[in-house]
């Protein structure tokens, strides 16, 4: 054939033209990734650089206290805290209530949604940081964290409400020295003590071999057994510093090195079952652990109300101090009402309440009296056991420490930039995860 | 027309819950800041990459190993279980729910039972202590054998299932036609069911092991010093060290990771068998 034909009727030709007419299937594609690529654009403007950023760059200077904590309280508060932190009661049809928030709604006619669902700093922060960075409302008025990190960061970043300094009263008269104007939060413009405690070592008394008083039992197998101790992953790097003498507040690198060196010398001796996190308890009470760090409440609910031969020791070096705060997030719905309940619990009679529950230490002077006439009255009562368990908490040093006690605490370090958390995490964190 | 408006539900889902999201976490990927210092910011920060994939090389290995180790055992013990559902089982949909019954409590839950379970005096290893089996000190929680056995049991209803499915789809008579041509037991199974159950075994291989690299609650709960996974790893840079960028960038590795061993699996079974996975089963 001659090449005229082939150019109009061959196949292969008339193929070649019509391949490039617009068909169906390929508008369809070309719709397809123009949406795509639209909306990805506009996600990316839209999150662009401001993940984390949140509100203002310089702590609560963005805020106006009238602004925030004006009108009137509202008529629910939503307070989240952690497990096992609010007292119990049961009523007569076997419900399980909070009398402090009973009497409150009482005494205020507010209604407190009470969760406790906060289980770590970490896990908590983790949730509730996408919300805050994007300025919604959190879903609660109060929430409750540890000093350290993570209030630093929410402080810093604005994520948190500045408390009026008016609306606390009580807190005014009543809080101890320790709660007023600490050092990780002066003036204490954004919390308020909950609690605070100690971590120190819980002993299963029948598992170890003598006893243990130093931070060194804890790397000796011959005293504690091969695979029997925890370790609080998150607290020990402060914890075996003061056991090494150093004070952690003004830590460097060189000190971190330090702890770490040592608690790689103890991964080694091959005492260490695992790292910790708020699931240690279980297992020393389950006979898994001999010995482990631990929350000084947390030992002494066991052995005094569920009987657990279990001791709390505060070794030679010392024991880490750490202050659980109450804090508001931004977004909350009813600032004033909150401040109105968190001011609330420092009245000593309502403390009291908290405390011979939850067993930790109180940020409220008086409680250590009010403590002892109820049980007193108990006595009275002709419940003499229950007398007993109420002595011994209002003599326990790790609830109402004195001066001795205190001077051998110490708090834990806290990062104020970017950087220090990395060199601390590269520090530390190897030792837990290899 | 009618085929591309049905396409349009599952694949605007895959957009928005897959693809955007991808896209968001490779970008993160490329930030750097901190939350202390104002924020993050896009920087084309390859170098989160680079510290991500030479600080946790280790992590990385130990979770591959765990997950062949874990799939084989998985296969393992899924194979003949299935094998014989298929063939000799009566009433097949009672096993295959007894077999998905642990689906039905949470994957936390279960692994928390396991704790109990495994406890150094609990209900296995107290009796064979009591009886001298075993010494005082030996225990199987907070070792790198608690993890497996948790992982493995975790995603064993993943293996079973698409083993089941393909298995069943096999037809009888090509046995029979076997044992007819003098084939005995062995090389009936050998040469005629275990290269038809193949797009089985990937799909179960694929559904174990990908999950399995990255799960982290096993190792935290069951593990000890020296179990970590990259799991546990992105987890802790995601909420301890507040590092989002690196998670983001160990996560993207994980994926390009998983995707690269994927397809070479898949080239050493033969690209047919894989397009018989994924079409055939129609």
């Amino acid at each position: 054939m001659n090449k005229r034909e082939r150019s109009f009727t061959d196949p292969a030709a008339m193929q070649r033209v019509l391949g490039h007419r617009l068909t169906r299937r390929s508008m369809l594609k070309g719709a397809g990734y123009g949406v795509a690529g639209l909306s990805l654009a506009s996600f990316l403007a839209a999150c662009g650089g401001d993940d984390g950023g949140g509100g203002s760059a310089a702590g609560g200077d963005g805020f106006d206290i009238g602004e925030i904590y004006a009108g009137e309280a509202g008529d629910t508060v939503n307070f989240t805290n952690w497990p096992f932190y609010l007292d119990q009661a049961k009523d007569k049809d076997g419900n399980v209530f909070n009398p402090s928030l009973k009497q409150f709604k009482e005494e205020s006619g507010i209604t407190v949604n009470y969760e406790d669902t906060i289980n770590s700093n970490e896990e908590f922060f983790g949730k509730i940081q996408p919300i805050l960075a994007g300025g919604d409302d959190p879903g609660f008025d109060i929430m409750v964290i540890t000093n350290g990190r993570y209030f630093a960061i929410l402080a810093e970043n604005g994520w948190v409400y500045p408390l009026d300094p008016n609306r606390r009263p009580n807190f005014d008269a009543n809080a101890t020295t320790w709660a007023k104007d600490p050092f990780y939060d002066p003036g204490n413009q954004f919390g308020m003590a909950w609690q605070s405690g100690v971590t120190g070592i819980g002993v299963n008394r029948k598992m170890v071999n003598g006893e243990v008083t130093k931070l060194d039992d804890l790397a000796n197998p011959d005293k504690v057994g091969r695979g029997l101790v925890g370790m609080l992953e998150f607290d020990m790097p402060d914890f075996v510093m003061i056991n090494l003498g150093i004070d952690p507040k003004t830590s460097g690198p060189d000190e971190w090195k330090e702890a770490a060196a040592w608690l790689q010398m103890q991964k080694e001796s091959g005492t260490v079952r695992a790292y910790y996190g708020n699931d240690y308890l279980a297992e020393v009470q389950s006979g898994n652990l001999s010995a482990s760090m631990a929350w000084s409440g947390d030992i002494l609910y066991s052995e005094v109300w569920l009987l657990y031969d279990m001791g709390f020791v505060v070794p030679e070096g010392g024991a880490l101090l750490w202050i659980d705060n109450m804090m508001i997030p931004t977004g909350a719905k009813n600032p004033v009402g909150a401040m109105e309940v968190m001011d609330f619990y420092y009245q000593p009679k309502v403390a009291t309440m908290v405390s011979e529950w939850v067993l930790y230490m109180t940020p409220v002077d008086g409680v250590k009296e009010l403590i002892t006439k109820d049980a007193d009255q108990a006595v009275e009562d002709g419940y003499k056991g229950y007398a007993n368990k109420l002595y011994q908490t209002a003599k326990s040093d790790y609830l109402f420490p004195d001066e001795e006690f205190i001077s051998h605490t110490s708090f834990g370090f806290d990062p104020k930039t970017d950087e220090e958390i990395e060199e601390w995490d590269s520090i530390f964190l190897p030792i837990s995860q290899s | 027309m009618v085929p591309y408006y049905l396409l349009s539900p599952g694949g605007l889902f895959l957009l928005l819950f897959f693809l955007i999201p991808l896209a968001l976490m490779v970008y993160l990927s490329l930030k750097s800041g901190g939350l202390l210092s104002g924020g993050f910011s896009f920087s084309w920060e390859f170098s989160n990459y680079s510290s991500a994939l030479g600080q946790y090389r280790p992590q990385f290995l130990r979770s591959l190993t765990y997950s062949v180790i874990v799939t084989i055992a998985a296969l393992l013990l899924a194979y003949p279980m299935t094998y014989w559902i298929a063939f000799y089982a009566k009433r097949k949909s009672t096993w295959l729910l007894l077999i998905l019954l642990p689906f039905f409590v949470s994957f936390v839950i279960r692994t928390i039972q396991w704790k109990f379970i495994l406890g150094d005096n609990g209900p296995i290893i107290g009796p064979l202590k009591n009886l001298g089996l075993l010494s005082d000190d030996f225990r199987v929680l907070a070792t790198p054998f608690a993890v497996v056995a948790g992982i493995t049991y975790n995603y064993l209803p993943f293996t079973a299932l698409p083993l089941y499915v393909a298995l069943e789809r096999i037809d009888k008579s090509l046995i029979e036609a076997a044992k007819d041509l003098y084939s005995s037991r062995w090389e009936s199974f050998y040469k005629v069911v275990w290269p038809l159950s193949l797009p089985g075994v990937f799909a179960a291989f694929l559904l174990t092991f990908v999950p399995a690299t990255g799960d982290y609650v096993n190792s935290s709960l069951l593990g000890g010093p020296g179990t970590t996974m990259i799991g546990n790893i992105i987890q802790e840079k995601f909420l301890v060290e507040l590092d989002y960028p690196e998670a983001a960038a160990l996560s993207v590795i994980l994926m390009i990771v998983m995707l690269v061993l994927a397809s070479v699996y898949a080239r050493i079974l033969g690209t047919e068998d894989v397009e018989r996975a994924a079409g055939a089963q129609a």
